[in-house]
């Protein structure tokens, strides 16, 4: 978690504004600071309400941006990707089977190098439903070129936001960044936020400039004529060299950001709670980060040595980087609020991706047990992060533990 | 390791994409009754095919499974041991994607094999448009006109087992005639098609061509750039804007020559090409507005001269142009150059419109030279006369 | 229009007088692997000198962009870029609010600028049919929607579509021993559908490559009259209608001289016929039989008589029996 309290003397000079307010409302506030110029909304809970918000500043003359209402995901993701290569800062966001529905805009955007930020709030696939939080949908396109980053806060929300831009809009970068957020818990939540200035923003955020990628008629392109068997290659060989470059990019802008607005968010990529002597920890996305730290503040009180480590960024996966750091441990245990149906050991995404990163680059492998956890928005309780720690410590011990658990689950 | 046989069939897309298939599917199944195994296929970046623009079709035949499998570890085989040409006029070589360039006829063929083209002309007509190379082939002549169908319904004038019997000729430790025969038969119950084949078989010689015979011309060609050079975001540039340009007398400047794709040209999509009466053109405009390749330069004059590079033989400039044998379309074949037609007016007019007039005259009527349905039971009318020739080999 | 509504203005494009007053520069060039006797690459080559060039193009998928634009070679003179094969409604929309935005803010310069997407048939009349007409009730940006219609999805070999023909070969509709008719639907009325659907948007028309200088001024009148615009144009296809590409032209007027594809324009409410459908419907020409026209594309080969006296009577009762002949199919005898 980025430091809240700003010492006095900088909160004077940086004259941000403490607000109440969703974490929805957060990133609505973030788009009208960057002066987003293109909006489309389609309503789909629980993303949507961040359209809302948008829609009134809008109206109330707060926000200069054309807001477009489309008739289904597929159009709306479509209209900003056209608009972006247009030269037009966008937003949009999604939840759930709206962001499946909007899946052909989400698979050609990372090629075509449109740098748009997406919200996406994070929701079960329906059928078979449920409003509440699931990661899949986000995680669809991690195979595609997409930068994936997953906030916890409503502060967390609005400073990612901002950074969004400047990460996607770098120019070695250009490509889509979805930023998420848990539904209801983050999207819903009315939390105690510092709202910066709009001359802050101006300072760390410069104009999108598409140079000369831009389809306008002073610049005569044709963007994706079609490829074949003797291009797409090279094509594809170059989205790679996005990724090769973004943890360095990611790196910048965030040491950029605590420059302007003061708020330090250390490693950009991971986020480390008492780790420093645990014996085991836990890693998770997303908003389960509270019931697990309150647990491991409990365990900690009763002398387990247990700490937390919260994924930002999950699109670049900093593989080497988070391998480093929990090869000291004993035994780690990943809680996936995903699935991930025949994978190997039929563990989630988080878990199976993080023992991909283990094994290439760790130079102690410790057991890695996955924990199927808070599917549909249920609730991660204290005693789910204890009962899944207990196992933990047992693998730590030399004990078989199954690689992957469901918890919380009614038999 | 055993045996590989390779064929090629250069054909005319869509137009003769069911026969190319019927031979080389002919090819393996004839192949089967002596013992062999093969494969028929298209070329993979053929499909979409569009018409005329220049496809492949492949027929890899081997003794045994593994010999087989290495024919087709590759896409498409580099080397083969027949090529067969199904239209005279691809001859003066293929294109068929941009990039490609234009490869000569005989690109993949093996030296020493044989390349057999469908013509009604002889040698030296044809090695004034096949390509230079610098091993020697074999060159066969079956004889007939290009035959032409379309999408949905097939002109079944023989062509296709009088190919299978030339290539048994030309490489008959491919297929017997026998294996050939029983193909037909067995499979294509058809006792006529026996006889059109044997005839082509018994007929079909070969010649020798020597290294560095036939056509000197260079050929466009085209080297793919590597990630690096290649422009971000799947982009290209666009076409510039065309302009005016110099009469090759006078050296006015009048007229307008559009800006045109300089990594594709789609001459060789044609089998008959549009010359031009300047004298007698009325400068309606009506050809170059109507020509979907913009293959027409305004002349400084204000006439319209095709642009040969581009232009790929539809036909449609003759239908709308309003003025009588002003605009002929001429078998692509009396040709071996892309000159510009109105630069050769200019120079002589006489000397042009002589020449233009016997070329008129020597020009099939569209019934002949024309590709294509026109209309129902056209095919049923055309075939007699197919068979006819299929009957004399 | 609601005082809500912030049209902004459009380039003044005239109507071309006359065949000779039609520029030469050409905004769509040769370099495309299309079909010989392509209409619908000659739809493109008119729309885009028609447009002129301050323009972009946003191309949906299907013939005109696998064929037109085969990486590393483009026969675009404007800027151009793919879009999916639902999206030219949303594509158009995108780059137009994109413009109307910057320019507002004063982050790039104040100019009308055409934007238009084009569909094919598949594209515009199947998949892509929510998005234009979302696109069609926005009044606030203008552009053009252009579908060219070859009557299939062609660019995958030939499938039948919304627009296809009743009773056409294709190899989704291949007429076999059990069933000689695959495709028994008939032909969605697309730009009348575009046009009753969408009160606010102000010009619909249907066009033919046969008839250039007109298809140019509809592609004129739609980006100067203001808001978003729709053309269906008509396109022969000599690979999928089998056809001898000769033909090309001459199958898009025997289409509009057998009444079988009308052609008009609707600006602000007001119907104007034009060309040989005017005088059809005048009385002064008389409807040339669907026959000369069907039996000379292989896609209709394996017609018997009773099917081409089927079509026929389609026709006829498009063409005597409908309220708006060719464009809106309710009865007529309404009263009572």
């Amino acid at each position: 978690m980025a430091t809240l309290t700003v010492p006095v003397e900088e909160k004077k000079k940086v004259q941000e504004q403490e607000a109440l307010i969703t974490g929805a409302e957060a990133i609505a506030i973030a788009c009208k600071l960057a002066n987003v110029d293109v909006v489309t909304a389609y309503p789909i809970r629980p993303y949507d309400t961040v359209m809302q918000y948008i829609s009134q500043l809008v109206a109330d003359g707060e926000m200069d941006c054309e807001y477009i209402v489309a008739e289904g995901e597929h159009s709306q993701f479509e209209i900003v990707k056209h608009a972006s290569v247009c030269g037009a800062r966008t937003f949009c966001g999604s939840s759930g089977v709206g962001w499946m529905y909007a899946m052909e805009a989400l698979t050609v955007s990372p090629a075509l190098r449109v740098p748009m930020v997406c919200m996406v709030g994070n929701r079960a696939l329906d059928d078979p439903g449920a409003f509440g939080v699931e990661h899949n949908d986000a995680l669809a396109v991690r195979d595609l070129g997409w930068l994936l980053t997953w906030v916890d806060s409503a502060q967390e929300a609005l400073d990612t936001a901002l950074i969004a831009y400047r990460v996607a809009e770098d120019r070695r970068i250009f490509v889509p960044l979805a930023l998420s957020c848990d539904g209801a818990f983050l999207t819903h939540s009315q939390a105690l936020v510092n709202v910066p200035t709009a001359e802050q923003v101006k300072k760390f955020l410069p104009a999108y400039n598409r140079g000369d990628l831009l389809l306008h008629p002073d610049n005569v392109i044709s963007v994706a004529p079609q490829a074949n068997e003797d291009w797409v290659m090279e094509i594809r060989r170059q989205n790679y060299a996005v990724t090769e470059i973004a943890p360095q990019v990611i790196r910048e802008v965030y040491a950029e950001f605590e420059k302007v607005f003061g708020r330090k968010y250390g490693n950009p990529f991971f986020e480390e709670y008492m780790t420093e002597d645990a014996d085991v920890v836990l890693l998770g996305m997303g908003t389960l980060s509270t019931p697990v730290k309150v647990a491991v503040r409990k365990m900690r009180e009763q002398g387990q040595k247990v700490g937390f480590v919260r994924l930002r960024w999950f699109r670049p996966f900093a593989g080497p980087e988070i391998a480093k750091t929990l090869e000291r441990f004993k035994a780690i245990g990943v809680i996936d609020r995903d699935f991930s149906f025949g994978s190997p050991d039929l563990s989630g995404v988080v878990a199976t991706e993080l023992r991909s990163a283990m094994y290439t680059t760790a130079l102690t492998h410790p057991p890695v047990l996955d924990f199927i956890c808070g599917l549909g928005g249920r609730e991660v309780t204290v005693p789910d992060v204890e009962k899944m720690t207990e196992s933990v410590f047992e693998a730590a011990k030399g004990k078989w533990q199954p690689s992957t658990q469901w918890i919380g689950l009614r038999s | 390791m055993g045996q590989l046989f390779a064929v090629e069939i250069i054909y005319r897309g869509v137009f003769q994409k069911t026969l190319a298939k019927n031979i080389t599917r002919g090819i393996v199944l004839a192949a089967r009754n002596e013992g062999k195994l093969g494969i028929s296929f298209g070329r993979y970046g053929d499909s979409p095919e569009r018409n005329g623009i220049p496809a492949k079709s492949f027929a890899i035949v081997a003794n045994d499974q593994e010999t087989l499998e290495a024919g087709m570890a590759q896409y498409e085989p580099k080397q083969v041991d027949v090529t067969v040409v199904l239209d005279d006029s691809l001859c003066k070589g293929a294109e068929s994607w941009a990039w490609y360039g234009v490869q000569p006829v005989h690109h993949a063929l093996k030296a020493g094999s044989t390349l057999i083209v469908v013509s009604l002309e002889g040698k030296t007509e044809l090695l004034e448009k096949i390509h230079r190379r610098n091993e020697p082939y074999k060159l066969g002549i079956v004889n007939g006109a290009p035959s032409f169908s379309g999408m949905w319904v097939y002109k079944d004038d023989h062509t296709d087992v009088r190919m299978i019997g030339a290539i048994a000729k030309a490489l008959p430790q491919l297929i017997s005639f026998k294996s050939v025969e029983q193909f037909i038969t067995e499979k294509l119950k058809n006792s006529v098609k026996v006889t059109s084949a044997r005839n082509a078989f018994e007929r079909f010689t070969a010649t020798e061509i020597k290294p560095g015979e036939g056509n000197p011309e260079q050929l466009l060609h085209f080297t793919l750039p590597g990630w690096q050079k290649m422009r971000d975001g799947v982009s290209i540039t666009g076409q510039p804007q065309g302009g005016p340009y110099a009469d090759p007398v006078t050296g006015e400047v009048g007229g307008f020559r559009p800006g045109r794709n300089e990594l594709y040209k789609k001459y060789t999509t044609r089998t008959m090409r549009p010359v031009v009466n300047f004298k007698t053109c009325t400068k309606c405009t009506l050809c170059g507005l109507n020509c979907p390749d913009a293959s027409f330069d305004v002349t400084p004059e204000g006439t319209y001269d095709v642009n040969l590079e581009s232009c790929c033989g539809c036909g449609v400039c003759e239908q709308v142009c309003p003025v009588k044998n002003c605009i002929s379309m001429v078998n692509e074949s009396e040709f071996d150059n892309n000159q510009s037609q109105w630069e050769a007016y200019r120079k002589d007019q006489d000397a042009y419109l002589k020449w233009l007039e016997t070329t008129i005259e020597k020009a099939e009527p569209i019934e002949k030279r024309a590709h294509g349905f026109r209309y129902r039971s056209q095919y049923e009318k055309e075939i007699p006369e197919a068979l006819e020739i299929a009957a004399k080999g | 229009m609601s005082t809500f509504v912030e049209e902004k203005p459009t380039q003044t494009l005239e109507p071309f007088h006359g065949v000779k007053k039609v520029p030469h520069e050409e905004y769509y060039t040769s370099g495309h692997r299309t079909c010989q006797a392509c209409e619908s690459a000659q739809i493109m080559k008119l729309m885009a000198k028609a447009a002129g060039p301050r323009t972009v193009v946003l191309g949906s998928t299907g013939c005109m962009y696998v064929a037109n634009t085969s990486y590393y070679a483009t026969p675009w003179g404007v800027p151009w870029m793919h879009t999916q094969l639902g999206s030219s409604g949303a594509a158009a929309l995108g780059a137009a609010a994109a413009f109307r935005a910057q320019m507002r803010k004063g982050a790039m310069k104040d100019e009308p600028i055409n934007v238009i997407a084009f569909c094919g048939d598949g594209g515009g009349a199947d998949m892509g049919l929510n998005a234009i007409s979302a696109t069609l009730t926005h009044p606030d940006y203008n552009l053009l929607i252009l579908m060219y219609d070859n009557e299939s999805y062609a660019n995958t070999d030939i499938q039948i579509s919304g627009t296809s023909p009743y009773g056409v070969n294709t190899s989704f509709s291949t007429p076999g021993k059990m069933k000689r008719i695959m495709n028994h639907r008939w032909k969605k009325n697309m730009a009348p559908m575009m046009m009753i659907g969408h009160p606010t948007c102000k010009y619909v028309s249907t066009i033919s490559t046969s008839y250039p200088l007109q298809a140019m001024n509809s592609v004129r009148r739609a980006l100067s009259v203001g808001g978003p615009t729709f053309i269906h144009c008509l396109n022969p296809c000599p690979k999928g209608w089998d056809f001898d590409p000769v033909m090309s032209f001459e199958l898009g007027e025997l289409a509009v001289n057998t009444g079988i594809w009308p052609l008009y324009e609707i600006e602000n409410g007001k119907l104007k016929l034009y060309g040989k459908t005017k005088d059809i419907a005048n009385g002064r020409f008389k409807r040339l039989p669907v026959r000369d026209y069907l039996l000379k594309q292989g896609r209709f080969a394996h017609f018997i008589d009773e099917d081409i006296e089927f079509f026929q009577s389609k026709i006829d009762e498009m063409w005597n029996k409908w309220l708006v002949p060719g464009i809106v199919p309710l009865q007529k005898d309404l009263e009572g």
